[in-house]
């Protein structure tokens, strides 16, 4: 859409130690409006399924030690559900959470939101119990990525 | 199964690139081959340290060992650290997807702000 931001807005991964991930990421909005874009389960329900369909449940209940949940239907009628539990919450510079993988492996989720020039920049890092914890992390969401992409060959198949 | 041993490998050099002092050898030996008395220098470390940490960038794959008769020099495989990269790719791939999402999403806001006549700014 807007070629001028594509380069400066792509997201960067690092793995800065053995059990993290960060990425960073630019948006073209100011800080309150990114952080409750991130925190109000009207506007997470509208964005966080890349397909454009609108959550299949979207629960916020934001304070500490309160809970989430976004699940997002597949075409497929597979539900893919993100949940956690909020750990501290600071408008609209930090937001901290927990999740668990499918797996059960527990990891914190720290998002910092720095602004210039009514821009923001969303610092995701992503901590893991251990190397084993983060390393699967990783993997799984290859694994996801793959699944995607047959989803995307099936749909194309069938049109043909 | 190939992906399972796949992923092993990438176990296996994630954990040697955990290491900040491997992680500077590999620096260096991306500049060319090094022996282990040439790396002792930058780094002031031993000669068995360092030989430790060689013997771990060795299993994982990422440093093979050169012969010539008396310096055993090491030189960087960048394979590995290719497989990384393609394994960050794709997690970066899954997030931007989502970030790309949000970014409509806060085009939509900002212009529905503009339609309604924003207050103050």
């Amino acid at each position: 859409m807007e070629a001028r931001n594509t380069r400066e807005k792509t997201a960067r991964v690092t793995t800065p130690s053995d059990r993290e991930i960060v990425i960073t990421r630019a948006f073209d909005a100011p800080r309150t409006v990114v952080f409750d874009a991130w925190t109000k389960a009207e506007h997470v329900a509208q964005w966080w399924d890349p397909s454009g369909r609108p959550l299949a449940v979207c629960e916020i209940d934001l304070r500490p030690s309160g809970t989430f949940r976004f699940v997002h239907q597949g075409p497929d009628g597979l539900r893919h559900p993100f949940t956690g539990m909020y750990r501290e919450i600071a408008p609209p510079l930090r937001l901290v959470f927990t999740t668990r993988s499918p797996s059960g492996a527990e990891s914190v989720g720290m998002l910092v939101f720095s602004e210039h020039a009514r821009r923001t920049t969303l610092t995701m890092t992503i901590a893991c119990r251990s190397k084993a914890d983060r390393d699967a992390l990783l993997k799984m969401r290859v694994d996801v990525g793959t699944s995607r992409t047959l989803d995307n060959l099936d749909e194309y198949l069938s049109k043909i | 199964m190939a992906m399972h041993n796949r992923s092993d490998a990438l176990s296996v050099a994630f954990a040697a690139l955990a290491d900040p002092t491997r992680r500077a050898i590999l620096a260096q030996l991306a500049g060319g081959e090094a022996d282990v008395s040439e790396l002792m220098k930058p780094f002031h470390l031993s000669q068995p340290t360092i030989s430790k940490h060689l013997k771990v960038l060795e299993r994982a794959g990422l440093v093979a060992r050169g012969r010539s008769a008396q310096r055993r020099p090491r030189t960087l495989i960048a394979a590995p650290l290719k497989r990384i990269d393609q394994w960050l790719e794709s997690y970066r791939r899954f997030w931007e997807k989502k970030f790309a999402s949000l970014d409509d999403y806060l085009l939509d806001l900002k212009k529905k702000e503009t339609r309604r006549g924003s207050t103050k700014h």
